[in-house]
């Protein structure tokens, strides 16, 4: 696979959320507003960063057997650093976020990057796997929060879209929300990735019967000779 | 009992990795653990300048401990005002709810505030920036009025949906008051001898004053 196989593959064909409902534990409990949803997939794509990284830098160094506890303590170090640093530099992120960062180290997502293919490629690959892997989870996380706090507050990044007599509704703001928007969303990737494919379907076919008309010519053009 | 090669190498592989991961983690908290004292002391100032009058005096700096709670005064020209300090309410509807609490020396209200909590985006949470309901608590004191909420019989409003949350906070700020009811003795005594250190000090030509 070449880098832009891997970013698409990552970002979008196997999108953690949309395609491989991994990693629902933080999706369903911080997407309340696109803000919340944005720096819970900030802090992911970071750790997933450092994670892909660092196991690619030590893959055939660490004995098989002993891999996943190895993966588990870098995955775990690298969450603590985030969350200390988040901490520090943005603390009232930190305080709305708070339970969910310690919580990244159990999301499979990252082990799965860890095992599946950080471990497998070079740095370079496991570094461009983890931007593309980071920003997917990051881009669902933000749509989902937006498509929530829209519906169940009528703002967008805290300014107030529908003005200000909207009334909440609660069922959005609520994890039963997360649930109901995630499945239309879910709704529209496959919709999309229906037309997509049946745009390259259709090439493909058009490239078959160019390729039979030539040959046809070609025939022709032998028997006439 | 011996150990074979494959066994030793797992065996060091894995404390390479820990100690690698320990020396990371000592070294970012050497670095954010100034950072987040200083960012938890301005949540605390931010809070602390909501619930307590306007005041001349550094409520942190001069933070007294009785009874395990630490209480923060609020000085005008040397005179104590008001005080805060933070009451948890254990019965949120999930989880704790810190409450920090302005109260005027003769034990009435002056502001609260809701420092942190984990209640339902929404619902509960509705307390944080609802001012009018905060602001009902002010001028209470343990006799001017029946510290429940409504549904209880008591006087203060709960929400639609959301009676959990006002049901404990009213709690937690009544114990707030009980607390210094209780030990109002102690916490005078020993924010009055603060008041005469920091005098002495004064006195001594360092800073310490009160403006």
């Amino acid at each position: 696979m070449n880098k832009q196989e891997v970013f698409a593959d990552g970002f979008w064909h196997n999108n953690t959320i949309f395609v491989q409902l991994l990693g629902m534990c933080p999706l369903l409990g911080v997407t309340t507003s696109a803000e919340n949803g944005f720096w819970m997939g900030a802090a992911t794509l970071l750790v997933l960063l450092g994670s892909n990284l660092v196991v690619s830098l030590v893959r055939g160094v660490i004995p098989k057997n002993v891999r996943i506890p190895a993966y588990i303590t870098i995955i775990a170090a690298f969450v603590t650093v985030v969350g200390m640093a988040m901490n520090a530099w943005m603390h009232d992120m930190y305080m709305i976020l708070g339970l969910f960062i310690p919580l990244i180290v159990v999301n499979c997502a990252i082990l799965g990057r860890a095992e599946a293919f950080a471990s497998k490629n070079s740095v370079s690959a496991a570094v461009v796997d983890a931007l593309a892997v980071g920003l997917g989870f990051t881009f669902a996380l933000l749509l989902l929060g937006g498509v929530r706090e829209l519906l169940g507050q009528g703002e967008l990044f805290g300014f107030a879209v529908f003005g200000e007599s909207y009334p909440d509704v609660l069922m959005f703001i609520l994890p039963p929300g997360a649930f109901i928007a995630l499945g239309f969303i879910l709704a529209g990737v496959n919709l999309i990735n229906r037309r997509l494919k049946a745009r390259s379907d259709a090439a493909k076919l058009a490239m078959i019967r160019a390729e039979a008309v030539r040959v046809n010519a070609t025939a022709v053009a032998v028997e006439g000779a | 009992m011996r150990f074979d090669r494959e066994q030793l190498r797992m065996v060091f592989a894995l404390f390479v990795v820990a100690a690698i991961a320990a020396i990371l983690l000592g070294l970012t908290d050497m670095l954010t653990r100034e950072p987040i004292a200083e960012a938890q002391k301005q949540a605390l100032h931010r809070a602390l300048e909501q619930v307590l009058p306007a005041h001349g005096n550094d409520p942190q700096a001069q933070v007294v401990n009785v009874a395990g709670t630490a209480i923060y005064p609020a000085r005008v020209h040397g005179a104590l005002a008001a005080l805060a300090w933070e009451v948890i309410a254990p019965d949120g509807y999930s989880g704790r709810i810190r409450i920090l609490v302005g109260v005027h020396p003769d034990g009435h209200v002056l502001a609260i505030r809701i420092t942190d909590h984990k209640e339902t985006p929404g619902l509960g949470d509705g307390i944080v920036g609802n001012q009018p309901w905060l602001d009902s608590f002010r001028d209470r004191s343990l006799d001017n009025v029946r510290w429940q909420v409504k549904k209880d019989g008591g006087d203060f409003d709960q929400f639609t949906g959301a009676t959990i949350t006002p049901r404990a906070v009213v709690r937690a700020v009544k114990a707030a008051l009980l607390f210094y009811r209780h030990n109002r003795a102690a916490i005078v005594a020993r924010l009055n001898g603060e008041a005469k250190a920091l005098q002495t000090a004064g006195s001594n030509g360092s800073e310490g004053g009160d403006e």
